[in-house]
């Protein structure tokens, strides 16, 4: 194709943005209600992973001893350390613990101090890189000799994992609904507009315009009308998105319980949330408005 | 040239069994000929260009145009082929948001011509159906024969082998159609093959020539008539 053809071509694409103003604004409120929603679900649920895997990080199995030499120590940390879903294991001796308690309770010192002996186990403090497998790995360290009590937080653990299972279907069936209905409904739009230019259709058939010479307008002012809706959802998902944020950061205990402070900021994502809202947007109109001519064409 | 060779067309969706849209047709027209078609409706007459547009195929036999086999071409091809063809229609086909300019510019768009070509042959052919001081209108601005004028034009810019018209005269004034098929003729003269479907006995029998006459799908008549216009061109001569 010559480059003038080429050019009239992608004129003809953006001049018939305003010649089907009615379908292209309906097809642009669509899109952009679509990419907003995408884009918002797509940050709430990187910010809801960073949350969970802060919270993972803090979580911790407490392994008690009962009476062991330091032999026995040693074989409950091998044993511990080689279990394939401890992440770091630390030591506190009955002595450091006894000393971390006498700190916390300061007013009840002398009678921790009058205590002939140290009521303080050893432990181990076990992070585990798996929050699924809390429940087993308390199972198999509570079955090493020497181990009296194994406390794990696995309420908590079984909490974040089926919360974080909900969100990720949540979020995929949202992504893929929303996808199908932008489509399906770009596709209408177009194929009214397509609808309304068969006879124009027609007559570029009838003097030999190819397939793709009569699709290049079509695909180009999807495209527009795309790009032009991904980069007004763009503008409208920062706003929202950091009124959200500024939510929740007004509450300063859900903040710091949930470790807020490292959500993502927009302004880091910006360029990227920007390529992305216009890329899907071009290619969600693109795709419903060159799937729409198809009966058209064959003339 | 265009050569049908032993054409059947047969309609599955019509009634129980059927149609037989042409039966056994054979054809041929050389390079250079004004060909008059003419029948009644249900003729076959739009069916034959369908089949010569390559719209249909056949379901028996063969159809050549312009030296292309249409019985076997690939349907990426068809395009390629119809830019060898100008077409002309009844209800003009013109695109009503475009200017005259922009209705003939737009084929030599399509067949991807350059804008130094196209700024030269556009208002060559308007100034031919002499609507050179028109090209900025729009077909709605125009009256019938004027807009079947531009269809004309817009047919005759790419300078096709072969013009087909569909009933060129069927929504224009009587007095005008004359000027229509001239304007017709003119171009055969410069060696364009036309074809030309009508229902107006007055037209063919005014202009005369090669006359193809379809009745139940089978051309019926083939030959040559001497046309009035002959006659009173001769009467002029003999004067």
């Amino acid at each position: 194709m010559r480059g003038s053809n080429f050019s009239y071509l992608v004129k003809q694409g953006i001049v018939s943005v305003w010649h089907n103003r009615m379908m292209s604004f309906a097809s642009f409120c669509i899109i952009m209600v679509s990419l907003l929603l995408i884009s918002l679900a797509m940050l709430i649920a990187a910010d809801l992973n960073v949350v969970i895997g802060n919270a993972e990080d803090k979580n911790e199995v407490l392994v008690y001893v009962d009476k062991a030499d330091e032999d026995g120590l040693l074989h409950i940390e091998e044993t511990i350390k080689n279990n394939p879903y401890t992440e770091r294991v630390v030591f506190y001796s009955k002595e450091e613990a006894f000393e971390e308690q006498k700190e916390k309770m300061e007013e009840y010192s002398e009678v921790l101090n009058a205590l002939k002996e140290n009521p303080m186990p050893d432990t181990f403090r076990v992070t585990v890189n798996d929050l699924k497998k809390m429940n087993e790995v308390k199972r198999t360290f509570e079955s090493i000799e020497g181990v009296e009590k194994v406390s794990a937080p696995y309420d908590f653990a079984s909490v974040l994992v089926s919360l974080r299972t909900t969100l990720t279907i949540i979020a995929g069936a949202m992504l893929v609904a929303l996808v199908i209905v932008s489509v399906v409904i770009v596709y209408n739009a177009a194929r009214t507009s397509v609808f309304a230019r068969r006879k124009e259709i027609g007559i570029m058939k009838s003097v030999g315009a190819t397939n793709s010479f009569i699709k290049f307008p079509f695909f180009i002012e999807g495209m527009f009308i795309g790009v032009v809706a991904g980069a007004v959802s763009w503008f409208l998902t920062k706003i929202a998105y950091e009124a959200l944020v500024s939510f929740f950061a007004g509450d300063l205990t859900i903040w710091q319980v949930l470790g807020l402070s490292q959500v993502i900021r927009f302004d880091d994502v910006m360029w990227f949330m920007l390529a992305f809202n216009c890329l899907v947007g071009a290619l969600l109109s693109a795709i419903g408005t060159v799937f729409s001519m198809g009966k058209h064409l064959k003339v | 040239m265009v050569e049908l060779k032993n054409v059947d067309v047969h309609y599955k969706d019509g009634g129980k069994h059927g149609v037989d849209a042409l039966h056994d047709v054979n054809i041929r027209i050389n390079d250079g000929e004004f060909v008059f078609i003419v029948g009644n409706s249900g003729a076959g007459k739009s069916t034959m260009l369908k089949l010569l547009t390559r719209e249909i195929l056949p379901t028996n036999g063969r159809v050549f145009v312009n030296g292309y086999n249409l019985s076997k071409m690939k349907n990426k091809k068809v395009p390629y082929f119809r830019r060898s063809l100008g077409m002309i229609f009844q209800d003009f086909r013109l695109i009503p948001d475009m200017t005259v300019y922009d209705n003939v510019a737009f084929v030599l768009r399509v067949t991807d011509r350059s804008n130094k070509y196209i700024r030269q042959r556009v208002p060559y052919v308007l100034n031919l159906v002499k609507l050179a001081d028109k090209a900025k209108f729009k077909p709605t601005q125009l009256s019938g024969g004027e807009q079947q004028r531009v269809a004309i034009a817009r047919a005759f810019a790419c300078d096709p082998k072969l013009i087909i018209a569909d009933e060129p005269t069927g929504n224009i004034d009587p007095a005008l159609s004359y000027e229509i098929v001239e304007l017709l003729k003119d171009i055969n003269r410069c060696g364009t093959t036309v074809l030309m479907v009508t229902h107006e006995h007055d037209l063919v029998q005014y202009f005369g020539g090669r006359i193809i006459n379809l009745s139940n799908g089978s051309v019926v008549f083939d030959n040559y008539i001497g046309g009035d216009e002959e006659y009173m061109e001769g009467e002029d001569e003999g004067k």
